[in-house]
């Protein structure tokens, strides 16, 4: 590790980066800021974030000289490992830690190319009705999962919240069934569908957040929360599905329905209440638990991701029906 | 059911095409080619709009302006060769199940057909032409260490939760396999700190083929191993892998990328390990020790078996997707203050 970083200097997260072809300056994007480099301080950024990681010597990577090192931690580029709480408050961690990021996460999240296509025309009833079946799974799946995190949980209050969000979500699944079926499939054929291994994932994920750690599970739920409480960004989507691929209205009207429900139960405030009921953190404990959030982000674009290639093609079935020795 | 109707529900298996050309019929099934007779062609591209309905012989006699027993003779024929499905409202009702011995050869017929888009998924040829990112290639190695470790997780859960019979087969597949994690570690470690190793997350679609694994592993010991000898199928050379394409593989990865010399190492270190082992007649024989499968157990380790193939494709798309939108090398996971 280069001399320089022995005090423990972090670099910092950065959630997208662009070229200017014209001066050939990038920029980084932060949660909190963007940083705009020329050519060589990017290099040279690379070089120091490649050299963090590399075995002995950096592999071909020059080292960058202290004063490079200095700008970059001016610039917030680097973080002081030695300035940051060995523990922390809950209320405090959520607050200063865990909601300045949400809105740079769920950006990453929907940042999948599948979100413009669907929105410029570019997209089909098909993958409408895909992406409806797979919310139904993954809705469906809530069963596989709060219940096993309430079950996991060993301190009351938390315990509490979290079997009373299951009560409120255990059947939202039906909101999904019946937008699937006005897209023309019938009960059977949602109830019996399979869902792609991603949707399935995503239950497998939270049953393993909630198996490691409440704070874990209840990061999750609020990255996914998160994804459902921004009215001006789902509803222009919605309404150009319809106008572009002519989705019945019957295969939008339940998910309003159920994101005003959502809404109305105030669940994406359910992680700052866990957090305050969960006292002090120490540091390794906050950073399982961004970790663990953070990799829900990547899930979703994953999921996306999947979504899209599946049911973009036509020659995949749909619905997916579990394998039938009679049939298959 | 029409009454003159002996033969009801009349499908062509879901997963079978039929493809024509010069009026000769073909259906391709499992990797095997059905060639009909100029007759039976005929008669068989008449039918084919109803094939996926389940009528009886007598309504599709209607439809295609075919004697009942011509359409009779050829779905008979075709169901014979394993590519057609129907009823025989004559023959006593099958109970669907079978031996576990005839399971084996089922699972392993299915299982190789299945394998094929994982063996022509096109991360292969982009490594062996050159045209895989550094983090592509590099990514691949860390996703392939995290799936190796994750035995820890799948395998003893597996052993955790074993049916009694099959608790020695899973002990000691837990107790052979648990170190090999380790083996691709000290590859990477050619490149990167070990501390960055361990603490590198794996990608999602990682995740899903280790949680599948331990989520199979907790409830169903023989799903579980249904599962796992697919993906054991993979590591061995008669595995798709007649044409070298593992050792192509190998040799465009040194051509093209030759930092990874010592991750090479690693894979062949593991792959040959694996098979002294000797793991590959070891389903063989579970199966041959396993009591009669009913029909819903077959059925239910199919999916099992079907489903952890799916998730090796996703495991492989999430290295080719991710890696190319996010070229991060070792994935770093969240730390506070860092975000």
């Amino acid at each position: 590790m280069p001399e320089a970083l022995e005090s423990r200097l972090l670099p910092r997260h950065v959630h997208a980066e662009t070229r200017d072809p014209a001066t050939g300056e990038v920029t980084l994007t932060l949660h909190d800021a963007e940083v705009v480099l020329d050519p060589a301080a990017h290099a040279a950024w690379c070089a120091l974030v490649q050299s963090l990681s590399a075995a002995g010597a950096p592999h071909g990577a020059a080292v960058p000289p202290p004063q490079a090192v200095d700008a970059f931690r001016a610039a917030g580029l680097l973080v002081d490992a030695g300035t940051l709480p060995r523990e922390l408050d809950g209320a405090h961690f959520h607050a200063a830690y865990f909601q300045p990021l949400l809105q740079a996460w769920l950006a990453k999240a929907f940042s999948h190319s599948f979100w413009a296509r669907m929105m410029e025309g570019r997209g089909s009833a098909r993958l409408y009705a895909g992406w409806l079946f797979e919310l139904y799974h993954y809705t469906r799946n809530a069963n596989r999962h709060m219940p096993l995190a309430a079950a996991h949980c060993r301190n009351k209050p938390v315990k509490a919240l979290l079997a009373q969000h299951y009560e409120e979500e255990w059947s939202h699944y039906h909101f999904f069934s019946r937008a699937a079926r006005a897209m023309g499939f019938a009960a059977e054929e949602v109830t019996r569908s399979q869902p792609l291994p991603m949707t399935a994932e995503m239950a497998d994920f939270m049953r393993q957040a909630a198996r490691t750690d409440v704070l874990c599970y209840a990061a999750c739920s609020a990255v996914l929360e998160g994804t459902t409480t921004d009215g001006s960004a789902y509803t222009p989507f919605y309404e150009r599905m319809q106008s572009l691929y002519g989705v019945p209205e019957g295969a939008v009207k339940p998910i309003y329905d159920h994101l005003a429900l959502d809404a109305q139960y105030q669940h994406a405030d359910l992680f700052a209440e866990i957090c305050r009921h969960e006292g002090t953190l120490t540091a390794e404990r906050a950073s399982r638990v961004l970790d663990f959030g953070h990799q829900m982000v990547e899930h979703i674009w994953l999921w996306t991701d999947e979504i899209e290639r599946w049911y973009g093609d036509p020659a995949r079935p749909m619905p997916r029906m579990p394998f039938d020795p009679r049939l298959d | 059911m029409n009454p003159t109707s002996l033969l009801s529900d009349i499908r062509l298996k879901r997963g079978a095409a039929l493809v024509m050309n010069d009026g000769e019929a073909c259906v391709q099934h499992l990797g095997q080619e059905i060639l009909l007779d100029h007759a039976g062609s005929r008669v068989l591209r008449k039918l084919s709009p109803y094939l996926d309905k389940g009528h009886d012989s007598a309504t599709l006699a209607a439809y295609t302006g075919e004697t009942v027993a011509a359409v009779e003779a050829l779905a008979r024929a075709l169901e014979h060769t394993g590519v057609m499905t129907l009823h025989d409202t004559r023959a006593a009702p099958a109970d669907g199940g079978m031996s576990g011995l005839e399971f084996h050869a089922y699972h392993r017929r299915y299982a190789q057909h299945w394998l094929q888009p994982v063996y022509a998924h096109p991360f292969w040829a982009k490594v062996v032409e050159g045209r895989a990112t550094r983090a592509q290639v590099l990514g691949f190695a860390f996703e392939k260490y995290h799936y190796i470790e994750a035995a820890h997780e799948h395998m003893g859960v597996a052993a955790a939760n074993a049916r009694p019979e099959l608790m020695p087969h899973l002990a000691r597949h837990f107790i052979e396999e648990y170190r090999h994690g380790d083996i691709y570690r000290r590859g990477l470690q050619s490149l990167f700190d070990d501390a960055a190793i361990l603490a590198a997350p794996p990608l999602p679609t990682t995740r899903a083929l280790v949680n599948f694994l331990s989520e199979t592993a907790a409830v169903d010991s023989f799903g579980y191993y249904a599962a796992n000898e697919v993906l054991q199928m993979t590591e061995n050379s008669d595995g798709g892998d007649d044409d070298g394409a593992v050792d192509a593989f190998y040799a465009g990865m040194r051509r093209h990328y030759p930092e990874s010399a010592k991750l090479i190492e690693a894979f062949v270190i593991h792959t040959k390990l694996d098979q002294n082992l000797g793991h590959d007649g070891v389903f063989e024989q579970m199966c041959r020790d396993m009591p009669r499968l009913a029909a819903a157990e077959v059925a239910s380790v199919m999916n099992r078996a079907r489903g952890v193939v799916e998730r090796l494709l996703a495991f492989m798309d999430g290295i080719d997707r991710w890696y190319e939108a996010f070229p991060q090398v070792p994935r770093r996971p969240y730390a506070l203050g860092a975000g």
